[in-house]
Formats: structure tokens, sequence, C-alpha cells
């Protein structure tokens, strides 16, 4: 009897070949998911040090206030072009964009709201350069090369962005809110501005914000509309405007070892802004979810 | 979703004027949808007058024809096969290199990485998708260009390319640009789309099922190989497709590698194009309205390809949600 009990425990703890070898496939593809896993970052490190190699010499504070035909040339005019062109866009796509969102999750019949969803994924997949073609056929040959062909252009992008991120956080408002609202008489539009929009408000603002970043970093569009300028403009969208990713292209493309270097630094100062918005709106929904 | 209709009141109430304002958002976006389709099709269309859409996607050959003496463009042939064929080898390339590493990397986040190596792993992943596109192509021109040129690239041609002579490459002169490098750096710049929504479906699969599974037996590996990928297979084919509908639509930095070369290329590790750089190095110089016609139709074929694309995931993720994987 305490024989057999013996056998049995020895059967159960001794592993026997077939349960070695399984294991041996599972420690396998526990050290490969996580080569994988290593390898999914090592691009974001070997990027970032080396456009910090590459950029460090071309960092001087006449880098941020100088334009490109000064005796120490900047970027000051593709730094303030991009973020005329991002703001305008923003400003002009976000409350279009919030607006749909409210519609889609407040108001629509279920038909509206599958076909309205069909519309925002297919104007999500479309490239950027689709968006660049569309504003260099229909508004470069009314309005010339100019900002307000490229916020037409980079809107059509921010557009379904935002539309998208306000009506997926506008769906986690509870139900139960809006039905208290309205059973204290609040009128259905109230309801919806100052009890659903309200409590989705930061989730809505981190969509826009990430919208901003999006259209920071978008070259392709910019090359055929607003296509970069030595000169500083200031607010006048109906000419020729410089942008960071403008200045990166074209520099890229140049035999001159300094343009070449300023193009590093133009991305590494892109690449700061877009990674700091990032982080900080990242690190709040991080924090706000746990907490 | 579930709508504020408890009352519909006529006449311009407030509550329907502020329903209008808010419509009027989602007509914006759709009116900007027909407007791109219409767009691009009436562009395209006095290309098709002078040739087929046929010939546009079957012939290499994209020539501005010759003025003859009468001023009239003759032997004008716009065909995109060369940069339809980079669209597809690039992108295949890409989610050649993606797909696996991507879930693989998915699959240890979720499954196997403690939680405070999985946070802020996901969280560099999600990083690396805010870099903009021109930087990874001046990354690409200045630094991983060469690398790739001088270890994969150099691999692959010395193994495999006296058998397969799309793969075959002269070590001695290596091209300065090539489709593989476009290929592997669309790669890199979807990986995070791959990683993010495999991610999304592998932590949907419900616990119960990991735990019967376990409760048998299995190990992690056999847990994550019968039950997690099965159940959430449709959730990663979307995920795929998604970042291949990116990948077809990335633009500069795709122009800055890939050597701008019309035709299509001999050899994977010889200078290419795509739909979408193409567009970016031709529309310039593009007068006349069969030439812009030919950036339009170039244009037009990027816009179907995603659009396609997008429907599909949709069409999947719907099934996917309808076959109950996700809560």
């Amino acid at each position: 009897m305490s024989m057999q009990t013996g056998t049995i425990a020895k059967l159960l703890t001794q592993p026997t070949a077939g349960e070695r070898a399984r294991q041996r496939v599972n420690w396998t593809m526990r050290i490969l998911v996580g080569v994988a896993a290593f390898l999914a970052i090592l691009p974001l490190i070997a990027l970032i040090a080396f456009v910090l190699l590459q950029s460090a010499p071309f960092l001087v504070p006449s880098f941020f206030f100088n334009n490109p035909l000064d005796t120490s040339p900047g970027i000051l005019n593709a730094i303030v072009g991009s973020l005329q062109l991002t703001g305008l866009t923003v400003l002009i796509s976000g409350p279009i964009g919030i607006a749909g969102g409210v519609y889609l999750s407040e108001f629509a019949s279920p038909r509206v709201v599958a076909i309205g969803e069909t519309a925002i994924d297919v104007m999500l997949g479309v490239p950027s350069i689709v968006a660049g073609v569309f504003a260099y056929l229909i508004l470069v040959p009314v309005l010339g090369f100019s900002g307000w062909a490229a916020v037409a252009a980079l809107s059509i992008l921010t557009l379904p962005i935002m539309m998208r991120s306000t009506q997926e956080v506008l769906r986690l408002v509870p139900q139960a809110i809006r039905e208290a609202s309205l059973a204290l008489g609040v009128p259905v539009w109230k309801t919806a501005l100052f009890v659903s929009v309200r409590t989705a408000l930061p989730g809505i603002l981190t969509g826009v914000i990430l919208a901003f970043s999006r259209a920071l970093g978008e070259t392709a569009p910019l090359l055929m509309t607003a296509r970069g300028t030595n000169a500083e403009n200031w607010l006048d969208f109906s000419t020729t405007m410089n942008a960071m990713p403008i200045v990166i292209y074209q520099y890229s493309a140049a035999a001159d070892d300094l343009l070449i270097g300023q193009a590093w630094a133009t991305a590494l100062v892109l690449m700061a802004i877009a990674l700091t918005i990032n982080v900080l709106v990242r690190g709040r929904t991080v924090n706000s979810r746990t907490a | 979703m579930a709508g504020l209709e408890l009352r519909r009141t006529g006449g311009l109430s407030a509550d329907s004027l502020f329903r209008r304002i808010t419509g009027t958002g989602l007509l914006v976006l759709g009116v900007a949808l027909v407007g791109l389709i219409v767009a691009f099709v009436g562009y395209s269309n006095p290309l098709w007058a002078i040739q087929s859409p046929i010939d546009f996607l079957t012939s290499a050959t994209w020539s501005t024809g010759t003025i003859d003496e009468n001023g009239q463009v003759v032997d004008a042939l716009y065909g995109a096969l060369g940069a339809l064929f980079g669209t597809a080898a690039t992108s295949l390339i890409a989610v050649l290199f993606a797909a696996p590493i991507g879930i693989l990397a998915a699959i240890y986040l979720v499954e196997f990485a403690p939680p405070r190596v999985s946070a802020p792993l996901t969280f560099i992943v999600e990083l690396i998708a805010a870099i903009p596109s021109v930087v990874f192509g001046l990354w690409a021109a200045g630094d991983l260009s060469n690398r790739l040129r001088d270890t994969i690239e150099w691999w692959i041609a010395s193994s495999f390319g006296r058998f397969i002579p799309f793969l075959s490459e002269d070590p001695e002169s290596p091209a300065a640009d090539s489709v593989f490098r476009a290929g592997f750096l669309l790669a890199i710049m979807i990986l995070p789309m791959v990683v993010a929504v495999s991610r999304e479906f592998i932590r949907s699969v419900p616990i119960s099922l990991r735990e019967g599974y376990i409760g048998m037996g299995a190990t992690k590996w056999e847990v994550i190989r019968d039950v997690i990928l099965p159940t959430a297979r449709i959730g990663l084919i979307g995920g795929v497709l998604l970042a291949l509908g990116r990948a077809i639509g990335e633009t500069v930095a795709v122009t800055m590698v890939i050597g701008n070369a019309e035709g299509v290329p001999s050899s994977l590790f010889q200078p290419g194009q795509t739909v979408a750089s193409k567009i970016a190095s031709n529309i310039a110089e593009a007068s006349g309205e069969i030439a812009i016609g030919s950036m339009a139709a170039l244009g037009l074929s990027l816009f179907l390809l995603t659009t396609m694309i997008s429907l599909a995931v949709r069409v999947l993720i719907r099934r996917f949600a309808f076959t109950g994987g996700r809560a």
C-alpha cells in the first residue's frame, strides 16, 4: 500500500521525457518573446542616440532664434510656421471633430452610427500624401502654395482622429449619469454638454493633443502645400510657410554638411516636442486610470 | 451610443439646434470623404482618355511623351507597375518582419512581463509611434540603411542571392538605396501599431479560458499556442492589416531611402519606388491635365488600397466582437 503511494508520488513529481520536452519548448518560447520585446524597443534607443549624437554640435541658442538666411542660420521661421500650421489645424478641425463625435455618441441612430463609424475608419486610413495631393489638386490652383492649403490637408488627417477619440471617451460615460440629469428636467443639449462632454473632457482633450502631435510631424502634405520658405511668416496663411518637417526633408538631401547637421538638429527639436507631448499626455492618462 | 431620444420636440428648440450643430461635424467628415473620391476620380479622368486603367496597372513604362510639330503630346504612357511593385514589396517586407516580432512582443507584454516591466515597456513602444516619419527617414538615410546593407541585406544576398534572382546583389558594390531597406524601415515604423493592437486583443481573451487549460496541465506556451492565439486570431490579423495600410501610405521616410528609380527593380536590393514616393517626387513637375491626371490616378490607387484595408479590418473586427473574444 505504502509502496504504491510512493510509486504514484514518484510518477507525479518526476517529469517524463515528454514533459521535459514541453518545458523546454516553454522556456525557449519564453526567451523568444522576451527577445522580440527587446527588438521592439531597440529602434527607439538607436534612433534617439544617433539623432542626439549627430545634432549636438548644432544645438546652439542662435539655432532657435535665427532664420535660415542669417549669418548663423537657425530654424526660427520653421518652428513658428509649424506651430501656426498645426495650431490652426487643431483650432479648425478640433471643434468640428468634437461636434461630430458628440453627435455620434449622443444623438445618432444606430444606422447613422454604422455609416459614420465606417466613414471615420476610412478617413483614418487615408495616407497623408493622399490628403496632400487632394489639397494640391483642389486648393493650390486657387490659393497658391499657402498655409491655408496646408491647414486644409492637415485637417483632413486630424478630423477623424478627434472624432473617433471623442466618440470613444463619450461611450465610457455611464448612461445612468445622463438619465439622472434628464430626470431632473435638464434639457437634452445641456445634458450632452455639461454632463456627458464635461465628464469626458479630459479624454477629449487628450485626443486633441494627440492629433496636434500627429499633425506636427506630417511632412508629405506640407511639401505640396505650404512648401517652405526662408522668410519668417507670422499669421499670413495666404502665402508659403516654413515648417520643421519641411526643413528636415529638404536639408537632408543637401550636399552641404552644415545643412545636413541642421536637419539633424531640427529632427531632434521636432522629436523632442512630439515625445514630450506624448509622455505628458499618456503619463497623465495612465495615472488617472490607476488612481 | 444609446441616444438621448426621450423626447424629440419639433421646431428649432435649443435641443434640436444643438443636435444640428453637432450633426454638422459628422457631415463635414462625410463631405470631405466624398470630396476626396470625387476629386481623385475627376482629376484622373483625363488620363483614362488616352490610356486604359489596364495599361496603368500593367505597364512598367512611365513616360510623359514628347511634343510633336503640332504641339501635341505623343507617345505618353503612364504605367505604374514599377511603383505598385515597390509598394507591394516594401509593405510586405514590412509586415514580414513586424508581424511576428510585434505579436511575440505583445505576448511577452501581456503574458510574461511582470507589471513593473510591462507598463514602461508598453509605454516605450507607444512612443515609437509618436516619432514623425521624416525623422525615421533621416535616421535611416544617415545610419540604419548602411547598417542593413552590411548585415541583413548582405547575409540574405550571399546566402540566397545565387538561387533566387530577386535576392541577388553584387557584394562588391551594393546599391546606395534599396527596396529592402525601405521595407525594413517601414517594419520598424509599423511595429508599434502591431504591438498595440495585438496587445489589446490578447488581453481580451477571457481569463477563464486560460485557467481551464492550465488546470489541465498545460504549460504557459501551450496556453498561448492553443488558446490565446486561436481566440485572438482575427484581431491579430486585423492589427497586421491595419499596419499594412499604414505601410502602404507611408511617404517621406520611404522616399528618403528607396532611391526613387523607375521601373520594376531586378532585385529587392536595388533602388525602386512606391506609389507614394512616386507622387512625392513627381508631382512638382507634373503640368498639363494628363500629367496631373497620372498623379491623381496614383493617389486614387493609394486611396482605394487603404480604403479596402480599412473596410476589411472593420468587417474582421466586427466578426471578432460577435464571436465573443471581447468582453
